[in-house]
């Protein structure tokens, strides 16, 4: 098995910074941050610029060819509702490291990114989701056959370039259904399929120092349950520390001494 | 739904490696596809082959390699014959001697060797040791930088001297670094993880894994091989992704069936020809297992796996 797939949550316009940043085209804080999670280990980067309704495509282009001039064509997820943003900066993207991942599409409203996905030969996040969130495993795995179906029908290969996302619940709200959710990753694995999501939703609202410790659990949880990538901070140390571990024993990567330091 | 047919070319790739300078320089490694799979993409740089001399001449060697290099009287006029043999890549200067347990060499005269060895040829050079690896550390300080500007292999790194073979070959004078490991597929990274923290370039490490001739714990040696080509390849393991060189003749040349001789054993018939096998056998499983060089030192056993390399690359 491939090693688990960290994508880089930390550029996004619900950052402050950063959401100043993309405003003012200002490429300091945007690197950094960057170098920042690769150096932790992240794998692809999320670059969430919003809706970015006025000048999308052309924010998409800077920061697709920003980040990927300076950090030797870091693969990229591209994250926004604004699908000329994402058309624009797959236009610019090198694919030398990795095909871009659109961020996101769903079974209802956003069914249409599937289909962007397969025309510009690009990874979808298919949220198995549609107007709502999905009350059991049933209804997620009817939104994951439809989204299957619209992938297959464009021709993706949809064992490689779909990743379903179970989507992560928070507990304090929602404790009951986190075996529901761990109990489809492995539906999603079983069915040869892969699969992310943004994973520290579960702890969120819980204190800070707590939440490093549950992103941790949930992360090994999910897997040991076929989990294989996820959208995260890498450098959370402790999770990164959990996934790198959870790698070797799942021997999706050699074991060697110095593990954790590369 | 149409049929989209699978190439099983990976998104990564073995590193390349050169050694050796000019014309004759050689590339090792390059290739995103398993041994031999040209089917899957093309392997820019095919295997290759580097005949093996040492510094203890060549008394002890078969008629058919005493016969090859009849009439050499000097290091330099065999490292003359060995580069022309048809078939080799490079040539390999095995310091056998300098072993403390046996002939015991000074380091000074190793160096001298291996001065007029580098001198006498154009083709790429790869320094082996005697496995002692106090005297190994000694040794390939030194011959590194004797042979400043050749760009060598220097064979090889270990786990107990890789801090000073590392830095004086692949820090102080700019050589090629070989990391060895015995068939221990933990080590083998761990030593090029070890080896890059020291502050050597990756691009500058070929790797030995450990061989076996055909027969003795082969395929620990094959499995090994495997596992580092499917993490280098399929999990993308930057700290797997150097080229590969396996000394084969050594270890063929050194079993019973390449040893016995035809007074004891009659019934095995020739002692050279069972050598030879040996040889030839253990370099094509090598190879077929991901070698991306192999060190052979019987003529017709280059002949025969270069011409193995030629069909099938």
């Amino acid at each position: 098995m491939a090693k688990f797939v960290v994508i880089g949550e930390r550029l996004s316009t619900t950052a402050p910074a950063i959401n100043r940043a993309f405003t003012e085209r200002d490429p300091e804080p945007i690197l950094k941050r960057a170098k920042q999670q690769l150096d932790a280990g992240a794998t692809y980067l999320d670059v969430n610029i919003g809706p970015a309704e006025n000048d999308g495509p052309e924010l998409m282009k800077w920061a697709v060819e920003l980040l990927q001039g300076n950090f030797d064509n870091v693969p990229l997820a591209l994250d926004t509702s604004n699908v000329a943003a994402i058309e624009a900066g797959i236009s610019v993207y090198n694919r030398a490291k990795g095909k871009p991942i659109v961020n996101s599409a769903d079974a209802a409203g956003r069914i249409e990114y599937i289909d962007l996905a397969a025309a510009n030969d690009a990874i979808v996040i298919a949220l198995c989701n549609g107007e709502g969130i999905a009350k059991d495993n049933d209804e997620r795995m009817m939104y994951m056959q439809t989204m299957m179906e619209r992938g297959m029908e464009h021709g993706m290969a949809v064992d490689e370039d779909m990743w379903f996302d179970p989507l992560f619940l928070v507990i304090k709200g929602m404790q009951d259904k986190q075996m529901q959710v761990l109990e489809f990753i492995k539906m999603i694995s079983d069915m040869g399929m892969q699969s992310t999501g943004g994973l520290s939703n579960n702890s969120n609202g819980m204190p800070k120092h707590i939440r490093p410790i549950m992103d941790s659990a949930m992360v090994a949880m999910a897997m040991m349950n076929g989990l294989t990538s996820a959208i995260v901070n890498p450098n959370d140390l402790r999770l990164m520390e959990t996934i790198k571990s959870c790698d070797i024993i799942k021997n999706n990567n050699l074991y060697a001494d110095s593990y954790l330091e590369i | 739904m149409p049929f989209n047919g699978k190439s099983g070319k990976f998104n990564a790739a073995i590193r390349t490696v050169e050694i050796g300078t000019g014309d004759k320089a050689v590339k090792l490694g390059g290739e995103n596809v398993l041994p031999f799979y040209t089917f899957d993409a093309p392997i820019e740089n095919a295997p290759k082959i580097g005949v093996m001399i040492t510094d203890m001449g060549l008394e002890n060697e078969v008629a058919g390699i005493k016969d090859y290099y009849n009439g050499c009287t000097s290091f330099a006029e065999i490292a003359k014959k060995a580069e022309e043999m048809p078939g080799a890549d490079f040539v390999v200067l095995r310091f056998e001697g300098a072993d403390p347990n046996g002939e015991n060499k000074s380091v000074e005269d190793c160096v001298a060797i291996a001065k007029e060895v580098g001198d006498a040829i154009t083709a790429p050079l790869v320094i082996e040791g005697c496995k002692n690896v106090e005297k190994d550390a000694e040794l390939f300080a030194k011959v590194a930088e004797a042979l400043q500007g050749k760009n060598v292999l220097i064979l090889s790194a270990r786990e107990e001297n890789y801090k000073g073979v590392a830095a004086a070959a692949g820090l102080a004078y700019n050589q090629k670094v070989g990391a060895e490991s015995a068939v221990d597929i933990n080590l083998a990274k761990q030593l090029n993880v070890l080896i890059g923290q020291l502050g050597v370039d990756q691009g500058n490490v070929v790797m030995n894994v450990g061989s076996a001739a055909a027969g003795y714990g082969f395929e620990y040696v094959v499995s090994t091989m495997d596992r580092i080509k499917a993490a280098a390849l399929s999990q993308n393991d930057a700290q797997l992704q150097m080229p590969i060189i396996t000394p084969v003749a050594e270890e063929a040349w050194s079993v019973k069936e390449a040893m016995a001789s035809e007074a004891d054993m009659p019934e095995w018939g020739s002692q050279e020809e069972r050598g030879i096998d040996m040889e030839v056998e253990t370099a094509a499983a090598v190879l077929a297992s991901g070698s991306n060089a192999v060190i052979l030192k019987h003529p017709t056993s280059v002949a025969t796996i270069s011409k193995l390399i030629k069909e099938l690359v």
